[in-house]
This record gives C-alpha cells, structure tokens and sequence, in this order.
C-alpha cells in the first residue's frame, strides 16, 4: 500500500472499484508523483548521468587512443627492432665477408712473400755457391800454381848447369848490348 | 852523419891509392860490403858494441883469412875497430861510387850465380857502356840466389835477366 493511499483511505474518500487496479484518485497522485520524480531526475540527474556518460566515454576513447598509440609505437619499437636485427644481420655479413677478405689477402700476401723469399733465398744460395765455387778455384788455381812454381824452380835448378849457367850470362850480354 | 861517412870513405881512398892497388882494394871492399850484408851473423858481431874492438877486428882477419889484401884487411879491422861496421856497407860504397867517379866511371852492381870470366867481364862492362851510356866499371857480386843469368844495376836503372825474376814472373802469371 502506497503513502498515497494510506493518505486517501484516511481521508475516507478513497474506494477502491477492483481489486487488481488503484483508484482513480491514487492514479492520479501516484501519475503525479511519478511526473515529480521524474522531472527531478530529468532536471539533475540526467546531466549528471551524461556528464559521467561523457567521461567515461571520453576515458574510454582516451585509453583507446592510448591503446593505439601504444600499439602504433609497439609497431615502430617491433618495426625499429626488426630493423636493426635486419642491420646486425647485415653488419654481421659484411664483417664476415670482410674477414675472408683479409683472409684471402693475407693469403695472397703470405704466399707472395714465401715465393719472394724462396726466390732470394734462392738466389742468395746461388750467389753464395757462386761465391764459394769462386773461391774454392781461385784456392785450387793459387795452390796450383804454386806446386806448379815451387816444380817448375826445382827442375830448372836442377837443369842450371854450368853450360846453361854459361849461355844465360852470354844471352843476357848479348841483351843487354844490343838494348840501347 | 853523412859527412863522417864520407870522411871514412875518402880516407879509405886515400890509403888505397897511396898503396897503389886502388882497384883491387876496392873490389874486395865491395866484396866484402856485400857479404856483410848478406850474413846476419857476421853484421851481428861486427856491429855489436859489447864485443871489445880487438875482438872485432880478430874476425874480420879470420873471416878474410888471407883471401883479401893486406891494405884491405887493415882498412877494415881499422873501420871495424873504431865502432862504425854498422856504417861499413855504407862507407865502401862510397869509396866505390868515388874511386869510379875519378875515373870518369859509373858503377854496374852485378849480381851473378857463377863467377864471370875476365872476357865475360869486359863484354858485359862493354854492353851495359852501350845499353846505359856510360861507361861502367863492374863490381860484380857472387849472389846463388838468382839461380842463374845476370843482374845488373847501373844508378837507379836495373837491368834483370835471373832465372829467379822469370820464376817469379811465371808463378804471377799463374
């Protein structure tokens, strides 16, 4: 039982016709009543309710961009990241590719080097035989020559007789006489 | 220096030609000049202060031995005596260079193997005349060490014709 019919059945002027539906005069207080409450919510609580509506839609929209721009910048942060790892791969290329290349020119050059310097070892060793083969006639030819001379003195004191010892002196006057 | 050798030699001189065998002297002196240059031993002893001057004069008479003239034995034990031997060499080839200028000469050293005859003598001092233009008085000298042939210096020109120098020559072109 409403206030309202509590006030009409007081009063003694309420009576009800049915028992499913009101009085008329509670309809009317009640529709009153109803249009009261309802304009007082229309007039302040509407607003109210729109005003936070607002801002929780706001808020909403605002984590959404938020959301994005987290997205977007996770993108750009993936995006960057794959980029730079595509970079790395690429340095990392170009490191290994520059690695055999001195590699491989320290090959060329370490070969170039070991053939330069067994062609002067080489010739060093020719020269030194050289110089040794030089050396060694030069010994033999000196030693040679004086076995030579040393035989050559002894047999031609042993052939320096006095007839030879004579003739020497008479081919030296006969020299020296005919020298002017 | 040079004057007390020449003193020496002129006195030497002087004395050979008072004797009267100037050339024999002198050729023996020459001979003898050589000698001491070629021995080592005997210039030792001849030259050696410590050795008293009758001493040196004593080997000179037994090195000479009689083989040498009694004015050339004297004119070297005097030399030798008065403590210059070391000059002696020095002293008889001036005497040699003077005896021959006197005589208008120049000297021909001749170093020889064997002993020159008389002829060979006067054939070379004619050849080395013609080939040095001068005439030359020879003191030749007995030398085994050219094996054979002849060498002849006349002043600052020497003339080699040893068996040694073509030895030597042979065992440079080896």
């Amino acid at each position: 039982m409403s206030v309202l019919s509590s006030v009409l059945a007081s009063e003694g002027a309420f009576e009800s016709h049915h028992w499913l539906f009101p009085e008329t005069k509670e309809i009317i207080w009640g529709g009153l009543a109803f249009l009261l409450v309802f304009g007082a919510l229309w007039k302040f609580a509407l607003p109210q309710f729109k005003k936070a509506f607002a801002a929780r839609t706001e808020r909403i929209d605002k984590d959404l961009r938020g959301a994005a721009d987290a997205r977007q910048a996770a993108q750009q942060a993936a995006t960057t990241i794959r980029s730079q790892l595509g970079d790395i791969e690429a340095e990392r290329a170009r490191l290994l590719a520059e690695a055999d290349a001195q590699a491989a020119q320290l090959l060329v050059d370490g070969r170039a080097r070991l053939d330069a310097e067994a062609v002067e070892l080489e010739a060093k060793a020719a020269a030194d035989l050289s110089v040794g083969q030089s050396r060694l006639a030069g010994e033999v030819q000196a030693e040679v020559a004086a076995i030579a001379a040393a035989a050559t003195r002894r047999l031609v004191s042993s052939q320096l007789d006095d007839s030879t010892q004579r003739d020497l002196v008479e081919q030296f006057i006969v020299r020296v006489g005919a020298s002017r | 220096m040079s004057d007390r050798i020449d003193a020496y030699a002129n006195a030497l001189f002087s004395v050979a030609q008072g004797e009267g065998n100037l050339d024999e002297v002198e050729d023996e002196l020459f001979r003898f000049a050589r000698a001491l240059e070629g021995s080592d031993a005997l210039r030792t002893a001849l030259t050696d202060e410590l050795i008293p001057a009758a001493r040196r004069q004593s080997i000179v008479e037994d090195v000479l031995g009689g083989k040498a003239s009694v004015t050339t034995t004297a004119l070297l034990s005097f030399v030798v005596g008065a403590g210059r031997g070391r000059d002696l060499p020095e002293i008889i080839d001036r005497l040699v260079h003077r005896a021959a200028g006197a005589k208008n000469l120049a000297v021909a050293e001749v170093r020889s193997a064997v002993p020159l005859s008389d002829d060979q003598r006067e054939r070379l001092a004619a050849a080395l005349a013609n080939a040095t233009g001068q005439a030359v008085t020879l003191k030749v000298v007995i030398d085994p060490s050219i094996l054979g042939g002849i060498v002849a210096q006349v002043g600052d020109t020497v003339i080699d014709g040893s068996v040694r120098s073509r030895l030597d020559q042979l065992t440079s072109r080896l």
